[in-house]
């Protein structure tokens, strides 16, 4: 091409752009001149659908662009305050059920927001686009939860087969139906209002026709601990008597009445260690449909 | 030599490897092929699994149970359009398993979508479990079942304004057990029977979620089908527990099926019509029903050596509606706050009922058994506000009250004639929150959060009553370096003029990561939790009624992770771990003051070589060592490993 022509068609081009409207978008193409890196896997991405791929999330790129590629004329999630980032995601991710909470999540009060635990760019998950597998993400800041999936007693965790997010909503979950209303503040609801723990153990759901009364007002972690224990059936306790024996002290003012959760039968001699495994006899515990004091 | 030492007592586990197999690095291209239009990746990792157990192979069993023999310990494969919606049935397609074939712990996961048009989400689950309930039971209640999980979804026009959810979920229990039945009475002897335990959950849902008046909906029906067909066919058990019982139990059969149904409605309701406003609403209904049968049968001796048989037949239903409804409604006045008022009510109650007929010796008759009804409503109304003063600067406080009301009424029939003796209880919380989180320079993060407690009247003596909690945290990290420190303290007491329930736990630990070279990471942390539970006690002893013991529980739990990563030459991979977790606690002296001191530790190590850019050899060794000093018959060591090959195709 001729210089004269190249002249040509610089001021043609020139004009055209210089007429149309001032649209501050400029299209996903331009981003890919500089940033390589993040475009070039980006089709495996989900924010591929959005409508104007990566001005979606990064806002207009027209001026940015025309700046010779200046931070502050873009969206940079590293740059946004934690609330700034969420607002942004949740521009469109408001939407889905599981994200009620999240403005009053115990993550969000902690300042962990979305790209804490997703990363958009760096995704080592497909799906979900998590930064990291997700019990190493979760592990990353509950080191005290990962102590207890250690333990020889655990949901398995560590071995796969269960997920922190089968019983834990990282979102922010609404007030549990358990205990009194205010904690464990982000366990996932189990079909729609009970505990996460019924999801897979369904035969300790009930209905029953006579309920062991602390599953249903305080919950299974009256007696378990559900990450992990040196305790068979992740009991609290590594003696079963002195956990049943611990409510079942009849000490006035509490229970149904307030005259105290039923002391042991007389004929229960604690000396003898036949007495000592109380589920040895009382094997329903959870719940029976057949015996008042759980025998079968 | 001194610097890398002093990072490994320094540096923290960040992603420790507690189960040496499969292999994270996987064979082939990162980038993929491009096939058709589609970039494919994909990696398989096939091989042997060995173990060596000395000591308590059930114990073994319980806690890891890995075993021998060939399976696939991982795979993974991902298939993507190269331009957005190009493809024809589907966009994406993203599969994952692992230890199919024979591990004890089996996974997958699959996803296929296709913009705009549907996104179905498969994940399938199987776990061995073992169980020999030597420390609670004495072998009496052993369990060797297998647990099948489900979970299917499936959105149509994923992307639209209308979205269309469908959803099915199985869940399924097998396998043999043990369990206890007293016989000739509730005062007589212990004996063992076997039991199988079958037992399935069906769920399905419909759904559907859609945009009106820029306020977006989600309403979900859910079926739930619960059956339990668990059975103990006609069985001879041996002695009974206690040799000074002279009773016998020649034969004995219980059939006791339970079918039911909870079906589920659920509404969620979001509106940020309005830039400084959200609101957030969500109901739930669920009636559960549970229809069940008890078919026994026990035939053998009474104390006094007379023959003996009982037949128990027990029928009826128990049901349970669940209602909630909760709103959250979030306020930013604001740039810099956001003020969210959460309320939430809970509605509960069983009701039922049932009949029950006993013949021993062929004399008895026909009881109609009495509901115990128990309704519980919970209201609760959580207000939080957080406020990011500055950019390195941020304050959150809450005021959280709720108020539960347990109904209950159930029949006494000690003294006859029975009678009906109602209660109602009712226990308020009030809890403060305060938090302060801190960022004076960008690679180091604080926060201080506290929380404290006050109920009137909680049901338990072992619930919370008067509590506080306190938590820190200090987080530096830069490229090469990532400390985490944390400390945080739990204390409850709950206490009336002849009890007192006392709980604290303290925990603190540090963690982190070094990585000096892209190479090497070294990953190191250390961690201890002290429990310490005191509660009252009542109890009969020799016939005498004990009242002032106190019940003592001690838990001094250390744990240790480190952890190497070394890559040789970008071709090899080479992981070093080594966890220890111990109980220090000491052994109580008293049948009430408990402790459990134990050891378990698991060092490993894994190698894997990139033999071919589509071909890795890996392998890998696992050593675990438990030693606990209640029951020593528990103890056991373990070698377990594997070697496999991960190739791509």
């Amino acid at each position: 091409m001729s210089p004269v022509l190249r002249a040509w068609g610089f001021v043609l081009f020139s004009t055209l752009l210089w007429a149309q409207p001032k649209d501050p978008f400029i299209g996903s193409q331009a981003c890919r001149a500089c940033h390589t890196a993040q475009t070039q896997d980006f089709f495996r991405n989900a924010h591929t659908k959005a409508d104007r791929a990566c001005e979606s999330c990064h806002g207009p790129g027209r001026a940015h662009v025309n700046a010779g590629g200046k931070k502050d004329l873009i969206i940079a999630f590293s740059a946004l305050s934690p609330q700034k980032s969420l607002d942004n995601c949740l521009q469109c991710h408001s939407k889905d059920w599981s994200r009620n909470n999240i403005r009053r999540s115990s993550h969000t009060q902690a300042e962990v927001v979305c790209s804490n635990c997703h990363s958009v760019h760096k995704a080592a998950t497909p799906k979900h686009l998590l930064a990291n597998q997700q019990k190493d993400l979760c592990y990353s800041c509950h080191t005290d939860v990962k102590a207890q999936f250690s333990m020889p007693f655990k949901h398995r965790v560590n071995e796969g087969t269960v997920q922190c997010a089968d019983c834990h909503n990282p979102h922010g979950a609404p007030a549990p139906t358990w205990r009194m209303g205010q904690r464990p503040r982000m366990q996932q609801h189990a079909q729609a209002n009970e505990q996460s723990c019924v999801q897979c153990h369904a035969d300790k759901r009930g209905p029953f026709l006579f309920e062991h009364a602390a599953v249903r007002v305080d919950g299974c972690g009256s007696c378990h601990a559900a990450h992990g224990s040196a305790n068979p059936r992740l009991l609290n306790r590594p003696v079963v008597f002195t956990l049943c024996l611990e409510c079942h002290n009849g000490a006035p003012g509490f229970g149904r009445q307030g005259q105290g959760i039923p002391l042991q039968s007389g004929s229960h001699n604690m000396a003898d260690p036949r007495y000592q495994n109380c589920t040895t006899c009382h094997v329903k515990i959870h719940g029976s449909n057949a015996d008042a004091r759980f025998l079968r | 030599m001194k610097r890398i030492l002093l990072g490994l007592l320094l540096a923290a586990s960040i992603q420790a490897q507690p189960v040496v197999a499969p292999t994270p690095e996987r064979a082939g291209e990162a980038k993929g092929e491009d096939l058709a239009g589609y970039n494919v990746v994909n990696s398989i990792e096939t091989g042997y699994r060995f173990r060596t157990v000395d000591g308590n192979l059930g114990k073994y069993r319980s806690d890891v149970n890995f075993g021998n023999g060939i399976r696939v310990l991982g795979s993974y494969l991902t298939i993507n359009s190269k331009k957005p919606g190009a493809g024809k049935l589907f966009d994406e397609i993203v599969l994952s398993t692992q230890g199919l074939g024979n591990d004890p712990y089996q996974f997958s996961s699959l996803r296929v979508q296709k913009d705009k048009i549907y996104r179905f989400d498969s994940v399938w689950r199987w776990m061995d479990y073992f169980n020999p309930a030597l420390t609670i039971a004495n072998g009496q209640h052993a369990i060797n079942s297998t647990r099948q999980l489900q979970d299917h979804d499936l959105i149509l026009l994923p992307q639209s304004r209308f979205r269309l959810l469908l959803g099915y979920s199985r869940n399924q229990q097998d396998g043999p057990s043990f369990s206890t039945i007293q016989f000739p009475d509730g005062r007589g002897d212990e004996f063992t029977y076997l039991w199988n335990i079958r037992r399935t959950r069906n769920e399905y849902r419909l759904g559907t979620e859609f945009e009106v008046l820029k306020t977006k909906v989600h309403v979900l029906h859910g079926w739930e089908y619960f059956r339990d067909d668990t059975r103990a066919p006609l069985f001879s058990p041996g002695a009974g527990a206690n040799p000074a019982d002279t009773a016998t139990l020649t034969q004995f059969r219980r059939d006791e099926p339970t079918h039911g149904q909870a079906p589920y409605w659920r509404i969620g309701i979001h509106n940020e019509a309005l830039k400084s406003f959200t609101f957030d609403g969500r109901f739930t209904h669920t009636t559960g029903q549970r229809n069940f049968v008890v078919d026994e049968l026990a035939i053998g001796t009474g104390r006094f050596s007379a023959a003996q048989n009982r037949q128990v037949f027990v029928g009826g239903n128990a049901r349970r509606p669940v209602t909630t409804g909760n709103v959250t409604l979030s306020w930013f006045p604001l740039e810099r706050l956001t003020l969210t008022n959460h309320t939430a009510l809970y509605n509960t109650r069983m009701e039922g009922e049932g009949s029950y007929g006993e013949f021993a010796n062929a004399v008895g008759g026909l009881n109609f058994l009495n509901f115990q009804y128990l309704g519980i409503r919970t209201f609760a109304n959580l207000t939080d506000a957080n406020l990011k003063l500055t950019p390195w600067l941020g304050l959150y406080s809450g005021y959280h009250f709720s108020e539960r009301r347990i109904g209950s009424s159930q029949f006494e029939d000690i003294d006859p004639p029975a009678r009906l003796d109602r209660s109602e209880q009712t226990n308020r919380l009030h809890s403060g929150l305060l938090g302060l989180r801190l960022q004076p320079v960008k690679q180091l993060r604080l926060s201080v959060d506290g929380e404290l407690g006050r109920a009137d009247r909680p049901f338990y003596t072992t619930s919370e009553k008067d509590y506080h909690a306190v938590a820190a945290r200090a987080q530096w990290k830069t490229k090469r370096w990532s400390l985490l420190g944390r400390y945080q303290t739990n204390y409850n007491l709950n206490s009336n003029s002849l009890f007192v329930h006392s709980a604290r736990t303290r925990l603190a630990s540090i963690d982190g990561a070094f990585t000096p070279k892209p190479f090497l990471t070294l990953e190191a942390g250390y961690g201890h939790t002290h429990i310490e539970t005191v509660t009252g006690l009542a109890y009969f002893s020799l016939g005498e009624l004990i009242e002032n013991d106190r019940s003592l529980y001690r838990s001094r739990l250390r744990q240790v992770r480190l952890g190497a990563q070394l890559n040789l030459a970008r071709r090899a991979d080479l992981y070093f771990g080594y966890h220890r977790i111990q109980d220090a606690a000491r052994l109580g002296q008293s049948l009430m003051d408990q402790a459990f001191p134990l050891t378990y530790e698991t060092p490993l190590a894994r190698f894997s070589l990139q033999l071919h850019k589509k071909l890795r050899w890996n392998f890998g060794w696992q050593y675990y060592n438990y030693r606990e000093q209640f029951l020593a018959l528990q103890d056991y060591t373990a070698h377990t490993g594997y070697t496999s090959l991960s190739w791509s195709f």
